[in-house]
């Protein structure tokens, strides 16, 4: 009887033993972006109004986190009976994306987030003619070029995927947020560069990257933590000949 | 692959959606009219003063426009002419008849992409003749679209 209770304490002491230890680690590769917005010049072939061409570049920080960085170029006019408008300018986003995907999923080719962005646009707006009519009878006016500096917040859900090695595509709606149109409430622009109506405090729309991206560095990330570890993922420098699932049991490995 | 074509698609609609919809035109529902807007007062007592008759007119170099023939008035809104500096009007109050000038200086204002641009002024002085106008003074020199009181006639 003592033996049998012996023999049953140290089975459930190995297998308790056993389960603190275990763990699964998936390889990511971390990789540095650099792409292009394809949305511009189709909206471009839509409405001649807008001329937008954004590029932009990534590098990832971890398996689920991304620094960010875009510059686009935007010149908008409109001619219509009562005013004819023209903006121009650079606008610069810089800012995070995190990936809700787990390492094992998206292996370094797959996002489904959002991102955080901070912009800044520097652009000149005109309105050559200023049509009115009031009871004092019609006229023509007219507001020259001016140069501003705005900024904004953009959010930024999106998906991205890796076609093939070294291509990915994706794309994110963004809702920006409008913190200052830098040329105060009177001559707020029909179209900041970078941030669409400025006469509203948010605008929403959509981006289409298409991007290059190269592997810089593989990283092994744990996706089965010990049982005594928090559920935390935790990362470590990983050898690029171990990728792919490693099996259960390993836990001393790392 | 199938995922790779959900993606495209959606992305199609997304950014065909979008097109579309900056392309359509809206309708201006906005005030684009910033006017004036003056209280008459009792000179002495300073109290609101109810006008018998109140007739005012623009003038310009080649026409006379009639803003405002009224009575028992006691506040009036006229705009100020958006092509100069100045504007001038012909008062007659009960019956007298004075001239006012508003000196101002305009500056574009963006209603809304809609509505476009009206030109907001601010009043930089005031001549008037005293037939029946004991005193015109500025309350308030913003002539925008908040509609705020900007003159006091005393009379």
């Amino acid at each position: 009887m003592a033996k049998r209770t012996c023999i049953f304490f140290i089975s459930l002491f190995l297998l308790a033993g056993s389960r603190a230890v275990s763990q699964d680690t998936v390889t990511v590769p971390l990789h540095i972006r650099t792409g292009f917005d394809l949305s511009g010049p189709v909206l471009n072939m839509i409405s001649s109004n807008l001329v937008s061409y954004g590029i932009m570049a990534s590098v990832d920080l971890n398996s689920s986190l991304t620094v960010t960085a875009g510059l686009r170029y935007s010149s908008f006019q409109s001619s219509q009976f009562i005013y004819d408008f023209r903006s121009r300018g650079t606008s610069i986003v810089a800012g995070t994306d995190y990936n809700f995907l787990k390492a094992n999923v998206s292996r370094g080719k797959y996002y489904a987030g959002i991102g955080l962005r901070y912009g800044l646009s520097f652009y000149n707006e005109e309105a050559s003619v200023i049509r009115y009519t009031n009871e004092w009878g019609s006229g023509e006016a007219s507001m020259p070029l001016i140069r501003h500096t705005g900024h904004f917040l953009e959010i930024t859900p999106g998906v991205r995927t890796e076609i093939f090695p070294g291509m990915t595509i994706g794309w994110n709606l963004y809702m920006r947020m409008l913190i200052s149109a830098g040329a105060g409430k009177d001559l707020k622009p029909v179209w900041m560069p970078g941030y669409g109506a400025a006469s509203s405090g948010m605008t929403t729309g959509a981006e289409y990257y298409v991007s290059f991206s190269i592997p810089y560095r593989k990283i092994k990330v744990i996706i089965k933590p010990k049982a005594d570890q928090p559920e935390d993922e935790e990362e470590t420098e990983g050898t690029p000949e171990n990728t792919g699932t490693s099996s259960s049991g390993t836990g001393n490995r790392l | 692959m199938n995922r790779l074509r959900s993606i495209l698609s959606f992305s199609a609609v997304t950014v065909l959606a979008l097109g579309l919809a900056s392309c359509s035109v809206q309708p201006c529902y906005e005030d684009t009219d910033p006017l004036m807007n003056a209280l008459l007062l009792t000179s002495g007592t300073g109290e609101t003063a109810k006008a018998d008759s109140l007739r005012i007119r623009g003038v310009t170099p080649t026409d006379t426009i009639e803003f405002i023939d009224d009575k028992a008035i006691s506040v009036f809104s006229v705009p100020l002419d958006p092509s100069e500096d100045y504007s001038l009007f012909f008062i007659t109050l009960n019956g007298v008849s004075d001239t006012a000038v508003v000196y101002y200086s305009r500056l574009p204002h963006l209603v809304s992409p809609e509505c476009g641009y009206t030109f907001i002024s601010e009043i930089t002085g005031l001549r008037t003749t005293h037939n029946i106008i004991d005193t015109l003074i500025i309350e308030n020199k913003s002539v925008n679209l908040n509609g705020e009181k900007n003159l006091h006639l005393f009379y």
